[in-house]
């Protein structure tokens, strides 16, 4: 018995040796990279992670693309610039007529309505949705709409169920209808029209991200039909006969769509029009894509292969950098990354780049007029966050704790970085101010203030950054502030649910226009966590909405966010966010931009 | 025996069925929007839809639902990655972690075992000391130490193997060794500590006065009880090797399981934590059978108790 299971094991030993001894190593892409964490998901309605948005931006393509050294829009599947209405409310897109998917299928206008409409689609919209229904003419209705017919059927009693259904034969008989008020319109297989409520100048540029693509057809093979065929992963609820609504009024497809390989019901596998379709991709080990023998501009497309490598430690995939198994990393988030800065700022590393991104790293008061845990709240006057905003200094910091090379930042918008937009000036380091507008208020040397607390979530260097607030609150302003580390998705609840006093923040920006960080301070917004609230900045906001001269619309949104970083301060800024990245010199083409976005097709490779 | 091992498996399943419930109580009660993908604040409405598809609001429905998926291997979808099962998740990662873990253990045994036997034959001579530093260092060091160590030497100044991955034979070794290294030389430290014992014992006296050649009452004889508890410590080593190690993997770049034990925690992917704490368990229990049965054929005593 004893020594069949030994003799068994060194079987398994040999067959397990074979096996791998026999396996070829995968051929070397023309082009490889790294991103640490591995793509989250595909689904360009769903996706908000800078890797994720990077990988579908090259296996799709929108009516723009980036330019991939200013970002600016260019020529994509629509010949640009499209017919744009007087009054800046209509875009008529004309589709080329040579865009082909990777299975050689014609892109149509009816592509680019299939994609758009998933992205407000309950069931499929995520963190984007708003791109659309911020802008687009009845867009806000649709979402509404369907959104307050979705419920939990089960949570109905049992009675009600059976009514239920003929509610949602009711509902799907008239979605049709309600969307045909959204201003998407496929005007015929190559035209598309798109209406908005008011001018948005920046509109080509959201035309060119992940989230705004075509999708292929072959998807409807994957949509759950609740008649119980197809059948999707997961636990969908039994559903009504026939209706392309699950029973709770989702309409939701087989999550695995977005896989080279997945075959179910007839599916072909991953379709995409952009210059790359994916070929093999394994959770969390890599994602091969290569060009698309159909793509319109093939013959522009640059190197025909990319590997990404999902290294989930850093180290390792620096490790392979130097030793030339990869060829340019985007993540180099290490302990010691503020040495590889150095190398880098000091030319003795010409392949690291520590481009400036568009975000940034700030803290966040709250301003709304309640008792927060238990205590009365201080930053409910506007003099106290100025005081705790002038009493620190940035660049102590950014020299001593990040020591990243980030530049320190008085602004919620990083300055310098979308074109035409003038920063106003921002208020520096100002101790004595400072201590002049805590006592103004009341509180002078930090007498009578109540005990503070400053949450942050665990990692990174927020505690430490955290640490050296507190302290310069204490020297400059007396003011005695406790620390709260909580685990990101705690911490993002509270913060969410204005549960702090001041807390960390950061903020990328998603298009080259200031909106994208000034709306996050507009009354109600979602993403509002100070709860702060001006009208006058409000109307500043709405001002420019509807402003179709851009310079005075700059003007007016410079003017927010003077009010935001002169007067209010519902925010405390740091520093502008860097990404310290590596290529190697025998790579072109690939250009560190603010947004990280890097279109492939750009890119050669001189090895 | 047949009866015997009906028991155990069913009293196995029980144990598995409680801790699912334990881990479903504490997965549903930590706070946090598990659907949450960036920094930025989900739209209400999508929440809501979200909770509505996966009946999140309903703790009890969804506590059965996910019991009956995870009866049929469907363990539903990963929140955090969107494309894919949590099934699939599972059976990409899983056979990496069992190939590594069983080379591992084989390592650990092949080479702990006869370390342990030959420092407890010659007690504290030079072999027994500088075999118990290095049982020491093994211990005491954690894999991410010598696991770095090991890349350092072979991968980037012999370049004798791939600095990271999984696929061909190259990638085995290292991973591998430093997985190994621990298990190692406890069962080292076990198979001497087990062998001190025995030598000492009266048959194995009255053996070697009978004059038995050394060597055959050290292996045949003393070596069989000494091994009893390297064996039952085998049972729980090997379901642990082989679902994974965090840091092996992290170091090495392994697409195996062990990650999704801290990521599926950390990322709050309701499935994914109670999928592989299910996996764990029930390979855990598994091998415990596996050592029970083989302890029967090799101790006579268990097998006439039984």
């Amino acid at each position: 018995m004893f020594r069949a299971v030994i003799m068994s094991c060194l079987g398994l030993l040999i067959a397990t040796l074979a096996w791998f001894g026999f396996a070829a190593p995968r051929p070397r892409a023309e082009f490889v990279y790294v991103d640490t964490s591995g793509i989250n998901t595909l689904d360009p309605a769903q996706l908000s992670w800078v890797p994720d948005i990077r990988a579908a931006l090259n296996l799709w393509e929108g009516l723009t693309t980036y330019n991939p050294q200013t970002l600016e829009p260019m020529e994509g599947v629509a010949y640009f610039p499209p017919e744009i209405s007087a009054d800046g409310l209509t875009y008529t897109f004309r589709l080329r007529p040579d865009a082909r998917w990777s299975n050689g299928d014609a892109v149509t206008a009816a592509d680019f309505v299939r994609g758009w409409r998933r992205c407000l689609e309950p069931g499929t919209a995520a963190d984007y949705a708003a791109l659309l229904y911020d802008h687009v003419v009845g867009a806000r209705e649709y979402y509404d709409w369907r959104n307050g017919f979705i419920q939990s059927p089960s949570a109905a009693p049992e009675s009600e169920i059976g009514n239920r259904k003929s509610q949602i034969q009711r509902h799907a008989g008239e979605m049709d209808e309600r969307w045909s008020s959204v201003g998407i319109e496929a005007l015929d297989p190559h035209t598309l029209r798109v209406r908005l409520k008011h001018p948005c100048p920046y509109f080509l540029s959201l035309t060119a991200f992940a989230t705004l693509v075509p999708i292929h057809e072959s998807i409807e093979l994957l949509r759950e039909r609740c008649d119980g065929l197809p059948w999707t992963p997961g636990f969908g609820a039994p559903g009504v006969q026939g209706l392309p609504l699950t029973a709770e009024g989702l309409v939701v497809y087989d999550p695995q769509w977005t896989k080279p390989d997945y075959r179910a019901h007839g599916y072909p596998g991953l379709i995409t029009n952009g210059p790359y379709m994916s070929k093999e991709w394994t959770f969390k080990d890599h994602m091969l894509i290569v060009a698309n023998p159909h793509y319109w501009n093939r013959a522009g497309v640059g190197v025909k292969s990319v590997d990404m490598l999902a290294y989930g430690d850093v180290n390792a995939s620096i490790m392979a950098y130097e030793q030339g198994e990869v060829d340019c990393l985007f993540d180099m988030t290490t302990s010691y990354e503020h040495e590889l800065v150095r190398l880098a700022e000091t030319g003795q590393r010409s392949d690291f780049y520590t481009p400036p991104v568009l975000g940034t790293y700030y803290y966040i008061f709250n301003c709304q007029d309640t008792e927060v845990l238990g205590r009365r709240n201080p930053f409910i006057d506007a003099r106290v966050r100025k005081a705790f905003s002038l009493a620190v200094d940035r660049n102590a910091i950014v020299e001593h704790v990040t020591r990243t090379g980030n530049p320190p930042s008085n602004h919620l918008i990083p300055p310098g970085m979308i074109p035409g937009y003038v920063s106003p000036a921002g208020l520096d380091f100002n101790p004595e101010e400072a201590r002049r507008l805590l006592a103004e208020a009341g509180y002078p040397a930090g007498e009578g203030l109540p005990p503070l607390d400053l949450l942050y979530n665990t990692g990174f260097l927020h505690e430490r950054i955290c640490q050296v607030l507190a302290k310069m609150w204490e020297r400059e302003l007396g003011a005695h502030v406790d620390l709260t580390g909580k685990e990101a998705r705690t911490f993002a609840d509270d913060k969410a649910n204005h549960n702090f006093l001041i807390a960390r923040a950061g903020w990328y920006g998603d298009y080259l226009d200031p909106t994208t960080f000034l709306d996050i301070c507009i009354t109600g917004n979602g993403n509002n966590d100070c709860g702060y609230s001006n009208p006058a900045f409000d109307d500043l906001m709405r001002q420019a909405g509807s402003e179709s001269d851009p310079q005075r619309r700059f003007g007016l949104l410079a003017e927010a966010e003077r009010i935001l970083i002169q007067d209010d301060f519902p925010i405390l800024p740091l520093y502008t966010y860097t990404k310290l990245m590596a290529i190697k010199p025998y790579v072109t083409g690939l250009y560190p931009n603010p947004r990280l976005f890097f279109p492939f097709k750009y890119v050669h490779v001189a090895r | 025996m047949i009866s015997r091992l009906t028991k155990r498996i069913l009293i196995g399943a029980l144990t598995l069925l409680c801790i699912y419930a334990i881990t479903f109580a504490m997965v549903i009660t930590t706070p946090g929007n598990p659907f949450q993908m960036s920094e930025r604040n989900m739209p209400p409405e999508v929440i809501r839809a979200l909770n509505a598809r996966y009946h999140m609001d309903q703790p009890l429905r969804y506590f059965f639902e996910f019991l009956g998926g995870a009866l049929r291997l469907d363990f539903g979808p990963s929140f955090q990655h969107k494309d894919w099962t949590v099934a699939q998740i599972i059976g990409q990662a899983l056979p990496v972690s069992i190939v590594l873990g069983f080379l591992a253990i084989l390592i650990a045994v092949l080479v702990g075992v006869p370390v342990g036997v030959l420092s407890a034959v010659r007690r504290n001579g030079w072999f027994d000391l500088s075999t118990l530093g290095f049982v020491l260092i093994g211990i005491s060091l954690p894999t991410f130490v010598t696991g770095s160590v090991l890349l350092l030497m072979f991968a980037v100044w012999l370049n004798w193997a791939p600095i990271g991955g999984w696929g061909t034979l190259g990638h085995l070794p290292l991973p591998g060794l430093t997985l190994s290294l621990p298990f190692m030389a406890y069962i080292a430290r076990l198979t001497r500590v087990g062998m001190l014992d025995v030598l000492g014992s009266d048959f194995i006296r009255t053996g070697l006065a009978k004059g038995l050649p050394a060597r055959r009452v050290v292996w045949k004889h003393a070596f069989k009880v000494a091994f009893l508890p390297v064996l039952s410590y085998l049972g729980p080593a090997a379901a642990q090797a082989m679902t994974g190690s965090f840091v092996v993997e992290k170091v090495f770049s392994i697409p195996g399981l062990g990650q999704h034990f801290v990521d599926s925690a950390l990322n709050l992917d309701r499935g994914l934590i109670m999928s592989t704490v299910l996996v764990f368990a029930a390979i855990l229990i598994a091998f415990n059978l596996i050592v029970d049965v083989l302890y029967a054929a090799v101790d006579p005593r268990i097998r006439e108790a039984a």
